[in-house]
C-alpha cells in the first residue's frame, strides 16, 4: 500500500465515523497545510486559525470526498479556499498589512515573515526543536542517516533505497525506524507530555 | 509496534498489515504519539528553517464538538460507479450488436427484392446494344470477383446464342 492508499484507508475510516482516523490525517498534514496557508496569510496566529478552520471544513466535507483525487490535493484546495476567504473577510473589515496577493505569495519568503510575526517563545522553541532534530540526525551512524534522508528528503521508496544502499528492503525498513526512534528519543523531553504541548 | 507505525507512514505495509496497524492505532490512542513525532521529524527534515506549532490537540478539541461524520465509503461509491459504468458499457455493446444485425437483415431483403425484378427484366430484354455495352464495360465494374465473372459469362453466352440463328 502506498501513502495515498494509506490516506484513503484513513479517509474511509473517518467516513465511517472514526474521528481518530481523521486525527491521524491531521497529524500528518497539519504542518504542510500550515506552510501552504502561510503563503497567503502573514500572521502566524492567523495561520494557525486558518489551518484549524481548513481541517474542520475538510472534516465536515468528508461525505463529499469521493477519492477521485489524492486526499492531500483535496485538503490543500480547501486550505487555499479557506485562506482566500479569510483574506476577503479581512479586506471587508479593514485593510491591514497581513493581506497578501495570491501572486505575491508565489515569491513569498515564508521563513523571514514568520520570524517577524511569530512570538519570541514560539520562535525559540521552534529553533530548539529544529536543532535537536538536525543534531540528532548528524549523530546517527552513516547507514541510518542515509536511509532516513533518502526516505524523508528524496522521498524514495524502500525498494529504491535498498537498491541505492545495496541491502535488503527489510534492512531499509529497520534502519529508517531506528533513525526515527533515535531522533524521537532526543526530541521527546523537549516535546513534553502535557496535553497542551505546542510541538 | 513502533516499527510498524514507521513503515505504515511510509506506505510500505501490505494492505492486511496496514489495516491491522490502523486497528491498533484506533484501539490505543497513545500510539498516536509516535505517529505524530515521526511526522514532525519528517516535516523538519524537509523544511529545516521553520516548524509550525502542533495544532492537532486544538483541532481534536474542535472535532469533538463536531457531529460525527457517517458517509458511504468513497471506495464503495467508486466500486458502485465502476459497476454502473461497466453495466452501461455492456448494454450499449449489446444494443450496437442488435442494431447492426437488424440493419444487415433489413438491407439484404431490399437487395434481393431489387435483384429479382432486374433478373426478370433482363430476361425480357431483347438482345440489342445494351448487352454489348455491358460486355464492353465489364472491366470497369467494381465487381471483378467470381460472381461478376459469372454474369459476364452468362451475358456473352446469351449474346452468342442470339447471334447464331
Amino acid at each position: 500500500m502506498g501513502e495515498r492508499e494509506i490516506d484513503q484507508q484513513l479517509v474511509d475510516r473517518a467516513q465511517r465515523g472514526n474521528k481518530h482516523a481523521f486525527e491521524l490525517l491531521v497529524a500528518k498534514y497539519q504542518r504542510r497545510l500550515a506552510r501552504l496557508i502561510s503563503r497567503f496569510v502573514r500572521d502566524s496566529v492567523e495561520v494557525e486559525d486558518v489551518t484549524q478552520e481548513a481541517f474542520i471544513k475538510a472534516y465536515r466535507a468528508l461525505p463529499t470526498f469521493r477519492g477521485e483525487s489524492a486526499f492531500y490535493t483535496w485538503l490543500y484546495r480547501i486550505g487555499i479556499n479557506t485562506a482566500k476567504n479569510h483574506l476577503q473577510a479581512l479586506k471587508r473589515r479593514t485593510p491591514t498589512t497581513t493581506i497578501f496577493d495570491a501572486e505575491e505569495s508565489e515569491n513569498f519568503e515564508e521563513a523571514g515573515l514568520l520570524h517577524e510575526n511569530n512570538t519570541p517563545e514560539n520562535e525559540l522553541m521552534s529553533k530548539q526543536v529544529i536543532n535537536v532534530v538536525n543534531s540528532s540526525l548528524q549523530a546517527l551512524p552513516d547507514d541510518l542517516r542515509t536511509a532516513l534522508t533518502l526516505r524523508e528528503i528524496e522521498e524514495l521508496s524502500y525498494e529504491e533505497i535498498a537498491a541505492v544502499m545495496n541491502c535488503p528492503v527489510g534492512t531499509v525498513r529497520s534502519r529508517i525506524f531506528r533513525a526515527r526512534e533515535a531522533i524521537a528519543t532526543n526530541l521527546r523531553p523537549l516535546l513534553g507530555t502535557s496535553k497542551d504541548k505546542r510541538w | 509496534m513502533k516499527q510498524e507505525i514507521s513503515a505504515l507512514m511510509d506506505g510500505e505495509l501490505f494492505e492486511d498489515d496496514a489495516e491491522a496497524v490502523l486497528d491498533k492505532l484506533k484501539r490505543n490512542p497513545d500510539t498516536h504519539e509516535e505517529w505524530r513525532t515521526y511526522h514532525l521529524i519528517g516535516d523538519i527534515l524537509r523544511q529545516p528553517d521553520h516548524v509550525h506549532v502542533n495544532l492537532s490537540i486544538a483541532i481534536r478539541e474542535r472535532l469533538q464538538a463536531e457531529p460525527t461524520v457517517l458517509a458511504p465509503s468513497s471506495r464503495a461509491i467508486n466500486n458502485g460507479r465502476w459497476f454502473a459504468l461497466s453495466a452501461a458499457a455492456s448494454i450499449m455493446a449489446l444494443s450496437l450488436v442488435a442494431w447492426l444485425s437488424v440493419q444487415v437483415g433489413s438491407e439484404s431483403a431490399p437487395q434481393l427484392a431489387m435483384q429479382q425484378p432486374s433478373a426478370v427484366h433482363s430476361a425480357s430484354l431483347p438482345s440489342n446494344g445494351f448487352e454489348d455495352y455491358v460486355i464492353a464495360h465489364q472491366e470497369f465494374s467494381p465487381r471483378l470477383d467470381v460472381y461478376g465473372m459469372t454474369s459476364y459469362v452468362h451475358t456473352v453466352a446469351r449474346h452468342q446464342k442470339v447471334e447464331q440463328p
